[in-house]
């Protein structure tokens, strides 16, 4: 595979992804809205709104559309949520110590930083590189 | 709170935020090109259409860092809490900001490709074999897709639809988006600027953002919370009487690590969940208003005795059973389910 190939199959499944997400986005507002959210019953103007998310998390709302269709629960627990703030814990530690090495790292690789080669003269320069006439 | 899905619940606070922040990018934006241009090198001036893509880059940047600090300072201040209360608005206007840098990229460079543009934008360097001068570009594709999720899920809809745990995990994506924009300015602007001004905001911002949630962590783990204890068999000492504010709580973490608020309210106490139903929210840093427990961050209302937000609304949060031991406040460990009513305790010698 080559590296020219790589962007056109990127672009390609991009494509396909985004033309079953406007299917599924169209089959869930017509079809699936007012059956799973009670709250979306006669409310038309916010439609619109949700196309994008649609087309963009499709399988993930064909999943939810159809677990919801087999009758599970609309919302999760209102306890036991505190997974999400250890999560939130650990990647602050880990964002806070990396972020800075990588940002240090960049800054050392610039062409004009610190591990950048000296210039020199043209007339000192190695034998082999000629000035220009 | 919406009964019934609108595309935006507009008030007045809502309206003089978006206004504000209108404004500020606005300016920000018409400043870059305006001053832009008097101060940049002259031997090697900047297009416009550069210094544009420039503008709407950094702005976007700096709104990211923006949006990831309100989160932290809201907890560690609340004269902070307003800034949060329309941060999904904040968020939504970034990703445009970030989308008008990406169509600006795109014009300029990509306006006569014989390919698709965004073909062309993953072809334009494919050079992932070196260090120096890695491709910057996928960086920032990444970041805007990470932030075009957010902002197009950002609607009410999409909490009640994917539930709040897996709304709130999606929205933690945030981070991974600030953590690729990071890298995209690294490894593009960053390599060649030539003076250290981008590079001292750039680390500025990294400092500013990770100090304040690594702040906000330690202020949640050590700050003033108690700590329950089983006393007696299925009860748990968490706190007296006298600790708690009237129409406040004192939030009590139980050793699962399961937060809980304990609010008192016309002489009686009850106990809910600390964490929203819309966001997480800590209700336990909220008042008791009208008589419902009132979320600090978005304005979520839930009656003390069942956890039931008051009608037409739907919310309901868990509840727990409490009952006094002299001026110790137990508590049941064990969540009730959600909108479970669970009788107030009366506290002695308090005026109902």
């Amino acid at each position: 595979m080559t590296p020219e190939l790589v962007p056109h199959l990127v672009h390609q499944a991009a494509v396909a992804y985004s033309a079953v997400g406007a299917v599924v986005a169209a089959a869930f507002l017509l079809f699936g809205l007012d059956r799973v959210d009670p709250a979306a019953r006669g409310a038309y103007a916010f439609r619109p709104l949700l196309v994008p998310g649609l087309v963009l998390l499709w399988p993930l709302v064909a999943l939810r559309w159809l677990a919801l269709a087999r009758g599970r629960g609309l919302r999760g627990p209102a306890a036991g949520q505190t997974r999400h703030r250890r999560a939130h814990a650990r990647i602050w530690i880990g964002l806070a110590t990396a972020l800075p090495v990588l940002l240090l790292a960049a800054l050392a690789l610039r062409q004009e930083g610190p591990l950048e080669a000296a210039p020199v003269r043209l007339p000192d320069a190695p034998a082999g590189v000629r000035s220009a006439p | 709170m919406s009964a019934s899905h609108k595309p935006v619940g507009w008030n007045r606070t809502k309206v003089l935020y978006d206004a504000a922040l209108l404004a500020a990018v606005a300016g920000y934006i018409l400043a870059y090109l305006w001053v832009g241009p008097l101060i940049q090198r002259t031997s090697l001036p900047l297009d416009e259409q550069t210094l544009a893509m420039k503008a709407y880059g950094s702005c976007a940047f700096l709104m990211l860092t923006l949006v990831l600090c309100v989160g932290p300072l809201a907890r560690l201040d609340r004269r902070f809490l307003p800034v949060l209360y329309n941060r999904r608005h904040f968020g939504v206007i970034t990703f445009a900001v970030a989308a008008a840098h990406a169509l600006h990229v795109l014009g300029w460079y990509f306006a006569y490709s014989h390919l698709p543009q965004t073909e062309a934008l993953l072809a334009a360097d494919t050079s992932y074999g070196q260090l120096r001068g890695f491709p910057f570009i996928p960086f920032g594709i990444a970041a805007l897709l990470v932030l075009a999720v957010l902002a197009a899920t950002s609607h009410d809809f999409w909490l009640s639809f994917l539930t709040p745990p897996v709304w709130k995990a999606l929205h933690m994506g945030v981070y991974a988006a600030y953590a690729l924009v990071v890298m995209h300015t690294a490894l593009g602007a960053l390599q060649s600027a030539t003076n250290p001004a981008l590079a001292v905001v750039v680390a500025l911002s990294v400092a500013l953002v990770g100090g304040l949630h690594v702040a906000a962590g330690a202020r949640e783990r050590d700050g003033a919370v108690a700590r329950a204890a089983e006393v007696e068999p299925g009860w748990m000492a968490t706190t007296t009487v006298d600790a708690i504010p009237e129409d406040g709580a004192v939030v009590v973490h139980l050793p699962d690590g399961e937060p809980v608020a304990v609010f008192r309210h016309g002489g009686r106490l009850s106990a809910v969940t600390n964490l929203c139903a819309h966001q997480n929210g800590p209700l336990g840093e909220g008042r008791v208003v009208d008589g419902c427990i009132t979320c600090p961050w978005h304005g979520f209302q839930y009656r003390l005795e069942d956890g039931c937000a008051p009608p037409p609304f739907t919310e309901r949060i868990a509840t727990y059973r409490l009952k006094l031991d002299g001026r110790r406040v137990l508590l049941d460990p064990r969540p009730n389910a959600p909108g479970t009513r669970v009788e107030p305790v009366p506290v002695p010698g308090a005026a109902a």
